[in-house]
């Protein structure tokens, strides 16, 4: 009996074994259509570079892909996965899911030029314990988007310090002009405020300690976060019904001329856009500096694409990586999708400036962070971004949120 | 009668009746204006604000030529009409079966059976979210439309039961007896005597079953994933883009999603109406 069920083991793996040679098993979650499309593109081009590799791709609903990958990299794991950059990749490192790929960081021979080089900036994002653990192929930048001829009818210039930026503050509310709009019903708006405030004023390595657990958020620097927070809320310079409005209600003011700033991502560019505003009259900065001297890390949420350590055709996956950070290969896709290549020399969508301040600016930044809701677990990011909602509403409750979010630190990083 | 004709009634409550009924029936339809206000616009005047004005463009066409080519929705209209077909058909032919059974027979578990039928419609679906999606997920069926089908067939089966039962008890007894004595066998009874007459109570029927299982959007998301067996109630959320929740379009999938069983409704006015009535009558 043990012989047939050995035998029966072994034929099973032959089997399998076979039919895995040359094929690529790709999982992603890209379900939308235009990474969908960037996603076809690519693994076609891969496909006809690699005439001896099929690619078998499953595309995952982009929801149900977080809980799909627990399953599937434990399970049934693919030869490649896409995932995102930072603490969200730190539960599948410290399980061991995903492999080591910092050979393909350090030999400049695989690719055109040098990865390191080339991808310095993103580095810091895809190093876990001084590894490597993927390759990022998107991100887009998060900054401010402003309405240039308001800024322009109240004598305003762009603003590169906090003093400035509040003084603007002040000069378009004097005018009758909402200087901040937010729409903060779905709360993860007000993450993207409290990021920058944070990385500005005390800098990238206290906010991925913050995210990371090891700080209190009663700590004395995170105060210090508040009192700036402060200097803007409880003058009332964000849109006052603010918590009523998902984020893409909260552009109407903007369009209308009723507000003029937004701190957001570069996906609210195209609906802006639709909406009849102009590259005359819609223009992009990068979130002032607060304290002098610290340097200028961004919010670049990022997508990359991992090898489960499980997985059965490695070779091929490291082929695919290493396709993926290409310089032409990341132009194409983010052609596609609209955003920014991590790689230095890919160049972007010519007559764009807001993907081209985007690329200026990323590629000198110290650092990546790849928003609140990525950087902390799940479970702190939700009851931070009630706390910053709810204090956006009431400024004065600030120490009981902060008091709140401490415990709720404490246990779910223990 | 009851309730009293609008007629009879004293005349200010006519006038009352005749000022109201306009307004609450502006009032219900205003969401379904709305609608069809935004499947015509382009997502401009959503930014801007602009929800009930005057649209800036014409963009009905444009927008259901985004609806079918940037999404799978003949897909989902497929999947959606595999659901519904075999789930009607399934619902209707099992309850003809118990319905006669439990209306022409006498035995001791008759009217236990019976209420066990009744009970299924009182039982709150969302309790049963959880195991369903785990049995279903046992037998192999999860995310398959089979899977789907013999759920809501089973669910169903419930209601259409008793509306069966009522109205088939309510056929004349002499009929069947009558049959009997020639030595017509019990099957040949329920296929020649049975069903003919039931034939309103069927249309009906599938008229209701065909809309309820269009329309439900709760089982789909529970047991479906995929693309391949999505039905386009729910099919409808995947014409979002990835940062934005594209209004126009939704509405205009609503819209296509909506013309089956408006068109069944209208085919088949007079069982819709009776269909809503009949098992109500005796119990």
């Amino acid at each position: 009996m043990k012989k047939v069920i050995i035998s029966l083991i072994m034929m099973f793996g032959i089997i399998s074994s076979t039919s895995f040679a040359g094929t690529l098993v790709i999982n992603t979650d890209t379900s939308d259509a235009a990474p969908k499309e960037a996603f076809e593109y690519i693994i076609k081009k891969f496909e006809e570079e690699n005439p001896d590799v099929t690619v078998k791709w499953n595309v995952f609903d982009h929801e149900g892909y977080k809980q799909s990958i627990r399953n599937f990299l434990n399970t049934d794991p693919p030869d490649v996965a896409n995932w995102y950059a930072g603490n969200r990749m730190l539960p599948f490192v410290r399980a061991g899911l995903f492999e080591d790929v910092s050979d393909i960081w350090k030999d400049s021979g695989w690719v055109d030029g040098n990865l390191s080089e080339n991808m310095e900036h993103a580095k810091k994002s895809m190093t876990i314990g001084g590894k490597q653990w993927g390759i990022p192929y998107t991100y887009y930048q998060w900054g401010v988007y402003y309405r240039k001829d308001l800024f322009t009818a109240n004598g305003i210039s762009v603003p590169t310090t906090w003093d400035d930026f509040v003084a603007a503050c002040a000069t378009l509310k004097a005018a009758g002009i909402t200087p901040i709009t937010i729409g903060s019903k779905y709360l993860w708006t007000t993450a993207g405020v409290f990021d920058y405030l944070n990385l500005r004023t005390n800098g990238y390595e206290f906010h991925m300690d913050l995210t990371l657990g090891k700080v209190p958020y009663t700590d004395p620097k995170v105060q210090a976060v508040f009192d700036k927070w402060d200097e803007l809320v409880k003058p009332g310079y964000f849109l006052e019904n603010h918590a009523a409005l998902s984020w893409q209600e909260a552009l109407t003011p903007m369009v209308n001329g009723e507000a003029a700033m937004y701190v957001m991502g570069n996906f609210a560019v195209a609906p802006l856009k639709e909406a009849g505003l102009r590259d005359s009259n819609l223009g992009f900065f990068q979130f002032p500096e607060i304290t002098p001297g610290i340097p200028m890390a961004e919010e670049a949420p990022t997508d990359t694409v991992h090898i489960p350590s499980k997985a059965k055709n490695k070779t091929d996956a490291k082929r695919f990586l290493i396709f993926m950070s290409r310089a032409d290969v990341q132009e194409e896709i983010n052609k596609i999708l609209g955003q920014l290549p991590i790689n230095k020399n890919s160049s972007v969508k010519k007559g764009d400036p807001f993907l081209a301040a985007g690329l200026n600016m990323l590629n000198n930044a110290y650092a990546m962070a790849q928003f609140y809701d990525r950087d902390a677990p799940a479970q702190m990011a939700s009851e931070g971004m009630k706390g910053f909602q709810e204090y956006m509403s009431n400024p004065d409750r600030r120490q009981k949120i902060l008091e709140r979010l401490e415990k709720v630190r404490q246990r779910v990083y223990k | 009668m009851f309730p009293t004709p609008i007629h009879q009634r004293p005349i200010i409550n006519q006038y009352i009746y005749k000022i109201f009924l306009p307004i609450s029936l502006i009032i219900w339809l205003i969401p379904i204006f709305g609608i069809l206000m935004t499947s015509i616009r382009g997502l401009g005047d959503i930014t801007a604000g602009n929800m009930w004005g005057t649209p800036s463009e014409f963009l009905l066409f444009s927008n259901l030529y985004d609806v079918f080519t940037n999404t799978p929705m003949i897909k989902y209209t497929l999947n959606s009409f595999k659901v519904t077909i075999p789930t009607m058909l399934g619902a209707v032919a099992l309850s003809c079966m118990t319905g006669f059974a439990l209306a022409r027979y006498k035995f001791k578990t008759n009217l236990i059976i019976f209420f066990i039928f009744i009970a299924g419609n009182f039982v709150p679906f969302q309790i049963l979210m959880i195991p369903v999606r785990d049995l279903t997920f046992k037998v192999g069926l999860y995310n398959t439309i089979t899977g789907l089908v013999l759920f809501h067939v089973a669910f169903q089966t419930g209601f259409c039961t008793l509306f069966m039962r009522n109205f088939i008890k309510a056929l004349p007894q002499e009929l069947i007896e009558a049959a009997r004595m020639d030595g017509a066998s019990e099957f040949k009874i329920f296929w020649k005597i049975i069903l003919p007459l039931t034939r309103p109570a069927i249309a009906a029927l599938c008229v209701l079953i065909f809309t309820f299982i269009w329309n439900d959007y709760f089982w789909a998301t529970v047991l479906i994933q995929g693309d391949h067996a999505m039905p386009i109630t729910a099919g409808l959320k995947s014409l979002n883009g990835q940062w934005i929740t594209a209004y126009h379009l939704l509405s205009t999938g609503s819209i296509v999603a909506a013309i089956p069983p408006v068109i069944m409704f209208f085919l088949m006015q007079k069982h819709f109406i009776a269909g809503l009535t009949l098992g109500a009558t005796k119990g």
